[in-house]
């Protein structure tokens, strides 16, 4: 029994450490322009599927997942000039219902392009499972923990410690601080949602060899990673990856011992009750009135 | 001239609910079930409607509520046997009650957060038709029994015009509702809450009275999906599901009750253009892959025209 | 005016204070307006006039002390329920309903007070009545209509009933706004700063409103920059300054005490 839950544990860790990568694109969006991007899965897919196309198309793994995250990264951007950027104006709901359009688009553009199938993207590196206390991990989940470590490591390196990211800071706590800078906020926040499109592509790269590459692959992965970020706090970094992996342990905790139904449904309950007694999430302070 | 509209919602809906009997009597029977879908949508938006448009909320959840009427139809058709016209009412009743006590868990919620609660109930709502056994779980219901009046069992024609005669009711009570003391106060919390609340307008309860209200027309709507369709299972009621409601609210306009009906034709219509004529183009196009124009055609018109088609159709008073 | 106003009931701040985190906004106020009395509410900048206002409006419940209407004890209430029971508000920067015509504006102020209460009166009949459109539900209507244009015409502005309010001038909002919240038959009328930013017909036109409120039975709290103005038309003042009181008086007396006058020196050195 014990050996089953601690295998249910480290697929928790597996899955989580995915979802931090996504909730990590949630909070600098969040954090720079107080705005939910609901698409933000959708740059997982895309960064997923170019790499595995490409791939399958016989280009090396590691190039063709530089590129992947490259268009990704482009996908961002244009995400922000042509739906967000237009949209100044507009009340808090409006810009929701515009990255649900954008979801919504970028769903429909990747069935227009790869179709319906799977796509597949070999592992980084082969080998056989890692033991880890009696319980395995594939060796691709390694790649993703590291990532982890080397996303949020940088993240908090360019914000802690880099003039641009104090400069990033210091806009966010005060607008209108960020023309002192003589860099205008909305720079700030078209570089928060190319960085937060790379960050994602570069996990949709990372999971593919683990759960293949499809087009709906990004709703899944966006929800998930978005209650992981309400769950850390929405404008915590920190939060997005105590929050991914909280809420992978606990998806697969309930997966594995209520049924695999609930594996899905309990995430949203946490967010219901997230939202009801502790809208700041776990690691956040007041919630934006945004 | 009031700024609420004085328009003749009754006589209007007549009239389409007789275009319907006309056009179902000509109409090959695909697209008798396609007027049929819009109609129900249609239903569906006009209550999403009155509580975005009109109350000023956000509800990205409303495909959980026709899920709820479309089960508890089903589930009494099937296992009850009791005929549909009650399960219809039934289905309204039960989504009504659901409403009534998730709005005091997420009413209470503001604009982003309200958005996010409501998603996230509308999901966990889908877990539960896809947990439960008694209702079918993941393979849902089959053979739901149809609609009848005395030996006249429904075929497709009559549930379009079932369906248009619904509309048609619900754009007359809700026509009424907006042109009422209701409507106004719901406007005028919904442009400032605090100023209706300090003349003593209760806005908590105008919101939750709304949302309920929206909850049955989208119960209704799922009634006569499930007997229309005389099937349903979990993935009929998904999020995406929610998020065409919200597309179809706000293409035709979010606080219009004519623009529910036009952002439904827009948007299945369209949808139907669209599977046909882009394979064409693109043969790598599979699956739902309208949901791309859709999407963008969303964006566009929140940019550039965020308060729908209607507006522009000179009934910028609705 | 209404059964409520004309019954003497006092509006009474009791120690009421009102601290967020370290900065004490309203320190232990303690006052009371009497029916039919204008009683005006002076203070430099920050000294906690509108802070004072929302508590007793119940936007903010006070960090310790008590207001009551009569009998009926209004802190811890909801603004709605605050309203309810009589006490209405302006506020600093209009509130418009974007949407509704000016009419429309003014029957919303009728809406509640036509049932007593909160408008919705009982839960779902209101709706299914509205939404049947039952001929006693639209008689009811046209009646509100009737009314509003009435309160418009004593206000001044029945010529502006059909327009929209988002295309209405500042003095027309601040108008609206005063016409609102008389049409709900208040008990107690608090009042943010409605002089500021109008044209010397406009404020002679709300001043005139004050008196007539006043003259039926309404207790209105003044909040007014315009310190002329204020003492002009009050009838008795209470000042703040850091949130403390630290006059109250006649504006005579006010006008003259030292305390005030440094405050308001005071403030002007800073």
């Amino acid at each position: 029994m014990i050996a089953q839950i601690w295998q249910y544990v480290l697929a928790g860790i597996a899955a989580g450490a995915i979802y931090a990568l996504i909730a990590a694109g949630f909070v600098l969006i969040y954090q720079v322009t107080g705005m939910i991007n609901f698409a933000q899965g959708e740059f997982a897919m895309i960064g997923a599927m170019t790499a595995s196309a490409l791939a399958t198309g016989g280009m090396p793994v590691f190039e063709a997942s530089a590129i992947a995250v490259v268009a990704a990264s482009a996908a961002g951007a244009l995400c922000y000039l042509l739906a967000i950027r237009p949209a100044r104006a507009a009340t808090g709901v409006t810009l929701i219902f515009i990255t649900l359009g954008l979801d919504v688009a970028l769903r429909g553009l990747g069935l227009l392009v790869w179709g319906t199938n799977p796509l597949s993207l070999p592992a980084f590196t082969g080998g056989a499972s890692v033991n880890v206390l009696g319980g395995v991990l594939s060796p691709q989940t390694l790649w993703v923990l590291l990532t982890d470590v080397l996303v949020f490591a940088a993240l908090y390196l360019f914000f802690r410690h880099t003039y641009a990211g104090t400069a990033v800071r210091a806009a966010v706590a005060n607008p209108p601080i960020a023309s002192t800078f003589g860099i205008p906020l909305r720079t700030f926040a078209f570089w928060s949602f190319v960085a937060a499109a790379a960050i994602g592509g570069l996990g949709g790269v990372v999971v593919a060899p683990i759960t293949s590459a499809t087009y709906d692959m990004g709703l899944t992965l966006g929800l998930a990673g978005f209650v992981a970020a309400v769950l850390g706090g929405l404008d915590s970094l920190p939060g997005a990856l105590v929050g991914g992996f909280v809420l992978g342990i606990i998806e697969k905790l309930a997966g594995g011992l209520i049924s695999t139904g609930w594996e899905q449904g309990v995430g949203f309950l946490i967010l219901v009750l997230v939202l009801v007694l502790r809208p700041q999430g776990l690691l956040g302070r007041a919630v934006r009135r945004a | 001239m009031s700024r609420v509209p004085q328009a003749g919602y009754g006589p209007i809906a007549l009239g389409l609910v007789l275009i319907v009997v006309l056009l179902v009597w000509v109409l090959p029977s695909y697209y008798t079930g396609l007027l049929t879908q819009i109609g129900l949508y249609a239903l569906v938006t006009i209550g999403l409607n009155l509580f975005m448009g009109y109350a000023g909320q956000v509800s990205l959840g409303q495909a959980a509520f026709v899920g709820i009427g479309a089960y508890t139809s089903a589930a009494l058709a099937v296992k009850g046997h009791v005929t549909p016209w009650l399960g219809m009412i039934a289905g309204a009743l039960v989504a009504a009650l659901v409403a009534y006590v998730l709005s005091f868990i997420a009413l209470r919620l503001r604009e982003n957060l309200l958005a996010l609660a409501t998603l996230a109930l509308g999901i966990v709502i889908n877990v539960v038709f896809n947990e439960w056994e008694f209702i079918g779980g993941s393979s849902g219901f089959k053979d739901i029994p149809g609609f009848a009046i005395g030996t006249f069992a429904f075929d497709q024609r009559a549930y379009a015009v079932l369906a248009w005669a619904l509309v048609a009711l619900g754009i007359w009570f809700a026509g009424n509702v907006v042109r009422s003391t209701f409507g106004r106060t719901l406007i005028a919390i919904s442009a400032g809450e605090l100023g209706a609340q300090a003349l003593a307008v209760d806005s908590d309860r105008l919101k939750r009275q709304t949302f309920v209200l929206s909850a049955v027309y989208a119960g209704v709507a799922g009634a006569v999906y499930a007997s229309s369709f005389s099937y349903i299972d979990p993935t009929s009621f998904s999020f995406l599901l929610s998020v065409n409601f919200v597309l179809m609210s706000v293409i035709g306009g979010i606080r219009s009750l004519w623009g529910a009906v036009i952002g439904a034709a827009v948007v299945v219509a369209l949808g139907q253009i669209l599977q046909n004529v882009v394979p064409i183009v693109l043969p790598s196009a599979r699956g739902d892959f309208q949901q791309f124009f859709l999407g963008v055609i969303l964006i566009a018109m929140l940019i550039l025209l965020p308060r729908g088609i209607t507006s522009r159709l000179g009934e910028a008073r609705t | 005016m209404s059964a409520i106003a004309a019954a003497t009931t006092t509006l009474e701040v009791r120690g009421v204070t009102m601290r967020f985190g370290g900065v004490v906004a309203v320190d232990d106020v303690t006052f009371s307006a009497r029916t039919a009395e204008v009683l005006g509410v002076m203070g430099p900048n920050g000294a906690g006039k509108t802070t004072l206002f929302n508590v007793i409006s119940g936007v903010q419940r006070p960090t310790s002390g008590e207001v009551t209407l009569g009998a009926a004890r209004l802190t811890g209430r909801r603004v709605e329920d605050v309203a309810a029971l009589g006490v209405t508000r302006t506020f600093q920067t209009p509130v418009m309903f974007w949407g509704l015509t000016v009419r429309e504006s003014v029957e919303v102020a009728l809406a509640a007070r036509e049932f007593g209460g909160t408008y919705p009166p009982a839960p779902w009949r209101e709706l299914v009545r509205c939404g049947f459109g039952t001929a006693g539900r639209r008689r009811e209507d046209t009646a509100l209509r009737e009314r509003a244009d009435t309160i418009l015409a004593g206000a001044g502005i029945a010529a502006m009933a059909d327009r929209a309010t988002e295309s209405l001038a500042f003095g027309e909002e601040r108008l609206l706004e005063l016409a609102r919240a008389l049409a709900a038959s208040p008990a107690v009328l608090l009042l943010d700063e409605p002089l500021s930013g109008l044209n010397p017909d406009e404020i002679e036109a709300v001043l005139a409103s004050i008196r007539a409120a006043r003259a039926s039975g309404v207790a209105v709290l003044l909040v007014e920059h315009a310190v002329g103005e204020l003492l002009a038309v009050a009838d008795r003042v209470v000042v703040l300054d850091h949130g403390r009181k630290i006059a109250e008086g006649t504006p005579q007396a006010v006008a003259v005490d030292p305390l005030v006058i440094d405050a308001y020196i005071g403030d002007a050195l800073e």
